[in-house]
């Protein structure tokens, strides 16, 4: 049993996170838009990747070190609660929903934003303090999530299948900040394809730098082998998750209904470099250090 | 397995009650929403008010009622004071967002009385698809 008070310290970690990475989209028009404008479809949509997207990075890089898949779902739910629950006050107090609204407009409007707070609320949980929770609290069962992280075969290789999943979980995180904004659009439309060239260069090398710099550090790559065809194949790999990320984001916020196709390409490499910052940089942070 | 579920204390349990709950309640709704909208394009109901006299102008308070099942952008509602034929004034309103089944209220505002005239005409111009 874990007493009460180790409890109440992670549910207000997870508070915490959610508030801290979805302030951005809490304050975002764009979004209050989509919850109302939104087919419900979509949102269950929605819903149900989100789910799918904390059951990974709960498995691969979540609070407990001895997570079987009861307790992996059992944490998704216990923070997709707080998430909707946070979003629902968060936008009570910011004057976004109200009685006057219709359940639909509500609803649309509160789930679509608790989303990226249960995102929040599942890396706080894990992250926020969790690397000192043993000598902190003294209590027995608070494994640091440092080897947590590591459910590979060595300490130092974490899993590639948990690599995939944190990097996505970054690339959401970032992305989602930025993507429904209507710059997306103007940029992504504006743009030529040379600048659109260039944006996709630079993101590549970007995600190789600092796949490299993390390869460096702390022996941790996409590959199994070290070197440069390792830096090559995970920044690849990164820019991949990134674009399939950028893509099904500004495809569920309606960015690519009645678009040219240029246009769509456009705003998903735009997108993409906020995506490849949060695959490969954002796995550091989400993952413990 | 077996140590997992000990583990969680009461309140963890309580927490994720409440969790399961609001999601389930949630994803209920959204489905039930699904299977019941259609999608009939926005139908916009114009009401008007009592007109009121401001310091400044004469306001005619305006409520705008989405029928359909899609939300309408841009709104834009015209008031024609009309008597004897002819058109005394013309007033606009623009509401950014209309909801499905939803309502929005606004005023527009004239010189004339519209007290005085014959006839008050509000109707929706146009609207767009966000």
């Amino acid at each position: 049993m874990r007493p009460i008070a180790k409890s109440l310290q992670e549910y207000s970690r997870g508070i915490i996170g959610g508030l801290l990475f979805s302030l951005p989209l809490l304050y975002t028009m764009e979004v209050w838009w989509a919850g109302f404008s939104a087919h419900p479809l979509h949102l269950i949509f929605y819903v149900l990747a989100t789910f799918a997207l904390l059951l990974g990075y709960n498995f691969y890089a979540g609070l407990r070190h001895d997570a079987n898949w009861t307790e992996v779902v059992i944490d998704s739910v216990e923070e997709m609660g707080p998430g909707l629950l946070i979003s629902a006050i968060a936008l009570a107090l910011l004057g976004r929903i109200g009685l006057d609204m219709t359940l639909s407009e509500i609803v649309g409007k509160v789930t679509i934003e608790a989303m990226t707070v249960a995102i929040g609320v599942s890396v706080g949980t894990a992250q926020l303090g969790g690397a000192n929770d043993g000598s902190d609290t003294g209590e027995g069962d608070g494994q640091p999530a440092k080897t947590r992280a590591a459910k590979g075969d060595s300490p130092n290789d974490v899993h590639f299948g948990g690599q995939l999943v944190i990097a996505l979980c970054g690339a959401v995180l970032f992305a989602a900040n930025v993507a429904p904004t209507e710059e997306i659009v103007v940029i992504g439309s504006e743009s030529s394809s040379w600048n659109l060239l260039a944006i996709a260069i630079i993101s590549i090398m970007l995600g190789a730098i600092i796949l490299f710099s993390i390869d460096f550090k702390r022996a941790q790559s996409f590959a199994p082998a070290k070197g440069a065809m390792a830096v090559v194949i995970g920044s690849v790999i990164t820019y991949a998750i990134a674009l399939t990320v950028s893509a099904m984001i500004l495809w569920f916020f309606g960015r690519f209904d009645g678009q040219a196709l240029i246009i769509c390409i456009g705003q998903t490499i735009v997108l993409g470099l906020a995506a490849t910052l949060g695959a490969s940089a954002g796995r550091l942070l989400l993952q413990a250090g | 397995m077996k140590k997992n579920k000990l583990e969680k204390n009461w309140f963890e349990w309580i927490v994720f009650a409440v969790g399961l709950m609001l999601v389930l309640a949630t994803l209920s709704y959204l489905a039930y929403d699904a299977a019941t909208i259609t999608d009939a394009p926005p139908s916009i109901e114009v009401r008007m008010g009592e007109p009121l006299q401001r310091p400044h102008n004469f306001i005619v308070p305006i409520t705008l009622i989405n029928h359909g099942d899609q939300t309408a952008d841009g709104v834009l509602v015209e008031v024609v004071l009309e008597s004897g034929g002819e058109e005394k004034e013309r007033g606009e309103l623009t509401v950014a967002f209309l909801p499905r089944r939803s309502t929005r209220e606004g005023w527009v505002a004239f010189q004339t009385d519209p007290r005085t005239v014959e006839r008050t005409k509000a109707r929706v111009l146009g609207y767009g698809k966000p």
